[in-house]
């Protein structure tokens, strides 16, 4: 009984070869009932997303490698030309079980403590026991990974801090204001990143959002999308700029749209009260020197990176943490493979010796009375119990390095000549 | 007058087991914010509360040997404000569920009571004692104001820290763990404040009790103009904000500044001028 793990990721193939082996929903529900059908596999899972493929089976035959499914994925896509088995890791038993639970912890992420990963591993559990290929061991494996994760998000900080630019801009402006929902935001620019910036600042009450942006329509879009319904035109928002708090620019210009004799002019109006100008734009949209005026503070992108350096630095000192967690799961989960491994030989056993118990309760059903004969089966089940349960916590009892699986099973069933088990899954 | 703890064992030990006290919730608040210790950060309210209470029964216990009277002296100063400070940051901590600003009050109120501590053991006499509403008023609210004026000053410390690790882009261990500037900017407010509503009080409850014990003080006594200065700057402090715009970085030089020189001048006259207004002990 073994479980294989092959897949690439991003720390083993670039992403040409991650796009060309990913699954989507319905080839990943083709490729793993494939694998079930043709006797292959007991159980099959896919984990497929941007940053990783990854198989999780475990196999019906001795034939059933991780080589063999590495080369059963690549002519499943059909991409023999582009994808060579070097491009994927390999794992086995224990290490798959290891690295399914470091994913879905978002420890093996590109992004350290990423949100979505546990998602996604969900996901790829639901596609494969709604293709009932998760049996017993996928699904313990897997409930035992969401377990992992979610102690890992409850006793450890490794998701904690901002990562990326919008929420680096957004846990500053909590930084310097307390409430946010009582701000003004004007967002210049109705693009990809200030659209996101957007967003995130109102996940964090900011409902004050003005938004400008040269294509009117696009901001009016925006702004109806966020429920704010605020916009300037793009050629008078100078005109107010000393009612913002928060300034969020992310346009595409060569020259500044915010200059520091404006913004001085502004700063005198709002006596002096700080402002915060988050310049997510490349290049910058707003006049560095502005950042020399009294209680405003210019954060532009390389500013917004030392933070998410600082919060990743601060994530990576969690890892042995997370790690600590793994370990104990990690022994948790072999101990219960044990326990499968050595069920056949209980369930032998204790059917041999209730076999011998009615065969000679049996001799005795016409000699004594009713009531006697239930007196002696209840003695009988008694003394049973006794007698198995040392060679049955011994079965169960964990493995240390002088003992194995193998001799303590081969042990009690020579000792109690049970029959050799029969080699099913 | 004797000193009452060299005579009274309990009560000294008393006054050496508040002082540890202060040090370990200390020590705590410390762990907590600079090495973010979950042990520190359960522990570290409960043994606040346990240090304040310690604090209130022993200051009791010291007051009951004298009728309820508590004696004019650095002693007893130095730990009135240690307890003022503390009980000052616990409601605050209750109020606005922030304790990250815990260690830098509480780490100036050990200081103070272990002043009190050292020099317990140092002196021989305890000062003169006041009964009366309006001296107890006038000196409670002295020390309520002077934890006041210490909080502000510690508060815009915080604040000017803060500040300028933002501006440097040193998003370092005070910008992780300190409130933001706006909350930090209320909180030196509020004491500025209440410090000035306590140095009122103060002025004002020494003015009647002067006048209803028809005692004699000089109105150059240093002490007293020393504290209507103080007053003073401290109104100056709280209007200037809205009628000249000043911002609160501006504020917080002149709070630190304020901060500084009074306690500075609170240990040079508790050494030079040892008398309350006059009555020498």
């Amino acid at each position: 009984m073994n479980i294989i793990s092959v897949g690439v990721n991003h720390k083993t193939a670039p992403i040409e070869i991650r796009e060309r082996i990913s699954l989507s929903e319905v080839q990943n529900k083709e490729f793993i009932t494939g694998l079930i059908s043709s006797g292959l596999a007991h159980e099959a899972m896919v984990i497929s997303t941007c940053n990783r493929t990854e198989l999780y089976v475990v196999p019906a035959m001795q034939e059933v490698t991780g080589e063999f499914l590495k080369e059963y994925l690549i002519s499943f896509k059909d991409a023999r030309k582009e994808v060579r088995p070097e491009h994927f890791f390999n794992r086995f038993y224990c290490g798959t079980a290891r690295h399914i639970f470091e994913v879905a912890s978002a420890i093996d992420s590109l992004v350290l403590g990423e949100g979505q990963i546990l998602g996604q591993v969900k996901n790829a559990y639901r596609i494969a026991a709604e293709s009932q290929t998760a049996g017993i061991l996928l699904t313990r494996l897997c409930h035992t990974a969401f377990s992992v994760a979610k102690k890992v998000k409850t006793k450890t900080k490794i998701m904690e801090g901002a990562v990326s630019v919008s929420y680096a801009a957004v846990e500053l402006a909590q930084k310097i204001f307390s409430n946010l929902s009582l701000k003004k935001v004007l967002l210049i620019g109705a693009g990809e990143t200030g659209e996101l910036a957007a967003k995130h600042i109102f996940q964090k009450n900011a409902r004050n959002i003005v938004i400008t942006n040269r294509t009117l329509s696009k901001a009016e879009a925006l702004a109806e999308e966020l429920g704010t319904n605020q916009v300037l035109p793009f050629e008078s928002f100078k005109n107010h700029l000393h009612e913002f708090d928060i300034f969020i620019t992310a346009v595409s210009t060569k020259e500044y749209i915010l200059t520091e004799a404006e913004m001085h002019q502004s700063m005198l109006k709002r006596k002096l009260k700080p402002v915060i100008i988050l310049d997510l734009g490349l290049p910058r949209n707003v006049d560095p020197d502005i950042g020399k005026l009294q209680n405003m503070f210019l954060k532009d992108i390389d500013a917004l990176k030392h933070i998410i350096d600082k919060n990743l630095e601060k994530r990576s000192r969690e890892l042995p943490k997370v790690n600590a967690i793994i370990e104990e799961e990690l022994i948790g989960f072999g101990q219960w493979i044990n326990t499968l491994k050595v069920r056949p030989t209980i369930v032998d056993l204790q059917s041999k010796f209730i076999e011998i118990k009615e065969k000679e309760l049996e001799r005795y059903r016409y000699k004594v009375s009713e009531e006697e004969l239930q007196r002696m089966e209840h003695l009988t089940d008694r003394i049973l119990k006794k007698i198995l349960h040392h060679p049955i916590k011994m079965l169960k009892a964990p493995i240390d390095t002088t003992d194995s699986i193998p001799s303590r099973v081969n042990l009690v069933r020579n000792v109690f000549d049970l029959e050799e088990p029969n080699q099913s899954h | 007058m004797h000193n009452i703890l060299l005579n009274n064992l309990p009560l000294l030990v008393l006054n050496q087991l508040v002082s540890i006290l202060y040090l370990v919730t200390t020590f705590l608040y410390g762990a907590h914010f600079f090495g973010d210790m979950p042990l520190a950060k359960r522990f570290k309210q409960p043994l606040l509360v346990v240090t304040v209470l310690t604090h209130i029964v022993y200051l009791g216990l010291l007051t009951s040997l004298e009728g309820y009277k508590i004696s004019y002296s650095t002693v007893n100063l130095m730990t009135m404000v240690g307890l003022t400070l503390t009980t000052t940051y616990l409601f605050t901590e209750f109020t606005t569920k922030s304790d990250k600003t815990g260690f830098f009050i509480i780490s100036f109120a050990a200081g103070a009571q272990l002043i009190s501590s050292i020099l317990t053991t140092q002196i021989q006499t305890t000062g003169i004692t006041f009964s009366g509403v309006g001296i107890g008023v006038h000196l409670i609210a002295a020390i309520f104001g002077f934890s006041a004026i210490a909080i502000a000053g510690i508060y815009s410390i915080l604040y000017l820290l803060l500040f300028r690790q933002i501006q440097q882009n040193r998003f370092e261990l005070f910008f992780q763990r300190l409130p933001n500037l706006e909350i930090l900017e209320k909180l030196t407010m509020h004491a500025v404040s209440l410090g000035f509503l306590f140095l009122t009080i103060t002025i004002f409850a020494g003015i009647l009790e002067q006048r209803a014990s028809g005692e004699a003080i000089t109105l150059f006594e240093p002490k007293l103009v020393t504290l209507v200065i103080i007053w003073l700057l401290y109104g100056t402090g709280i209007i200037i904000k809205p009628i000249i715009g000043w911002d609160i970085k501006h504020m917080a030089y002149l709070f630190i500044f304020l901060f500084l020189f009074i306690t500075i001048l609170i240990v040079l006259m508790t050494f030079f001028s040892p008398t309350f207004h006059g009555a020498t002990f």
